[in-house]
């Protein structure tokens, strides 16, 4: 990913290099307790899903700003089987 | 490769650790926030220490900031709260101070941090981009509606920077108290936040608090969205920004950009066609020949010995 900015081209120095693999490594850390955690908010997050579908089958979704539409219930959608609730993805569609 | 999904993080959960970095002097702390494992570009909170000083010079990256807390001397200008600048690769800074200290959030765009001392602008620098507002004063708050399907009303937003090619956008949003929003949305460019006051949610993260951030790549489901009591935070995407709204909280990345490139095909089917035939390994994208076209005034520089007369090649010529 990029801003598509303006970068000057210049020789990375060591000093830089190791700042940037010390921080890679802590980086790594950082994302696999990020994991840990959003897998121990799985059934809190169920109960989430659950009052959302509620929401929108009776007070509406947002289809756009303030325009809602409710959704009929039979219409709601099932989570496919074998499908793990999963909300971190490391690259987004790289890392699937 | 690229920064990895960072959702949810709260700086206030980690410590700072020195700035060891060559450039910056002592009294510069720092957490990560998130970091490009290829370019070093990062996000990083930063705490400047009371007496902290850092003489004139320009970064080889691009550099955005906003004063989180605190008082910068950032040249003859005294910069507080809300305070944001944008700094093009190799601008020249002039010399930065605090007094008391400043907490400070800054984003490398484009490379690792550096600083080159210097009174003077690399040669390659688009010194007419540098910017700088106090986005808490100056700027009146607008509708959160600047992209359609939008925002629920009372989420607002304050525009800070805006890159025309990209459509990358840096800006400030708030929530006010009692804020909801009833959907999933996914994007198709990276996001980013950081919480300078306040606490919203998500269904899929939970709470985000004063402190909290986010950097999530694109088409990863987030959402619906509340705040209890309200938050203020900095917010950018890395190049235009569309809300691809819908209520399956179990479909994945690679099915929302299926999607998105459906939505593409249903509206702009010639465009799309071209693009899937053209499907050669181009990374940066087609030519566009308005960035790329020959143009009269490019011919018009002279070295003082040569000149041209806004041909686009070179032959012999003679002069009375």
């Amino acid at each position: 990913m990029s801003f598509k900015n303006l970068f000057i081209k210049h020789e990375r120095s060591a000093e830089e290099e190791a700042w940037l693999q010390e921080e890679i490594a802590e980086q790594e850390d950082r994302f696999s307790q990020i994991e840990n955690t959003m897998e121990d908010l799985k059934p809190i997050r169920a109960q989430w899903y659950r009052e959302f579908f509620d929401r929108i089958s009776t007070t509406g979704f947002n289809v756009d700003g303030d325009e809602k539409m409710v959704i009929p219930r039979d219409q709601l959608p099932v989570q496919p089987d074998g499908n793990e609730d999963r909300v971190v993805w490391k690259h987004g569609v790289d890392g699937e | 490769m690229a920064r990895p999904h960072i959702e949810p993080f709260c700086d206030r959960d980690v410590s700072f650790k020195n700035m060891n970095l060559s450039g910056f002097g002592n009294g510069m702390r720092f957490k990560m926030l998130s970091l490009d494992t290829d370019s070093g570009a990062c996000s990083i909170t930063v705490q400047f220490e009371g007496g902290y000083k850092q003489n004139p010079g320009f970064s080889w990256s691009e550099m955005e900031m906003i004063v989180i807390d605190g008082e910068l001397q950032y040249g003859d200008h005294t910069i507080r709260k809300g305070h944001y600048l944008f700094v093009p690769a190799g601008y020249a800074m002039p010399a930065i101070s605090s007094e008391q200290g400043a907490l400070v959030l800054m984003m490398y765009n484009t490379g690792e941090p550096s600083h080159v001392e210097s009174d003077e602008h690399h040669a390659l620098a688009q010194v007419g981009l540098h910017h700088d507002i106090d986005s808490y004063m100056d700027i009146p708050w607008a509708m959160g509606n600047v992209v359609k399907p939008s925002v629920a009303a009372g989420c607002l937003i304050k525009l800070l920077n805006y890159n025309p090619i990209s459509h990358a956008m840096t800006f400030l949003y708030c929530m006010t108290p009692a804020f909801y929003q009833d959907n999933i949305s996914y994007h198709d460019c990276a996001e980013e936040s950081y919480h300078l006051w306040g606490t919203s949610w998500m269904m899929q993260f939970g709470d985000v608090p004063t402190g909290g951030y986010f950097w999530r790549p694109a088409y990863i489901n987030h959402g619906a969205f509340a705040s209890e009591l309200g938050c203020i935070a900095l917010g950018r995407v890395d190049s235009k920004l569309f809300n691809h709204f819908h209520y399956n909280p179990w479909s994945t990345p690679v099915q929302n950009q299926d999607r998105s490139a459906a939505r593409l095909y249903q509206r702009d089917p010639l465009l799309y066609k071209w693009m899937v035939s053209h499907s050669h390994n181009h990374p940066h994208g087609p030519e566009d020949f308005e960035q790329n076209v020959h143009r009269h005034d490019q011919d018009k520089v002279s070295d003082g010995k040569t000149h041209s007369h806004w041909h686009g090649h070179d032959h012999d010529h003679h002069h009375d």
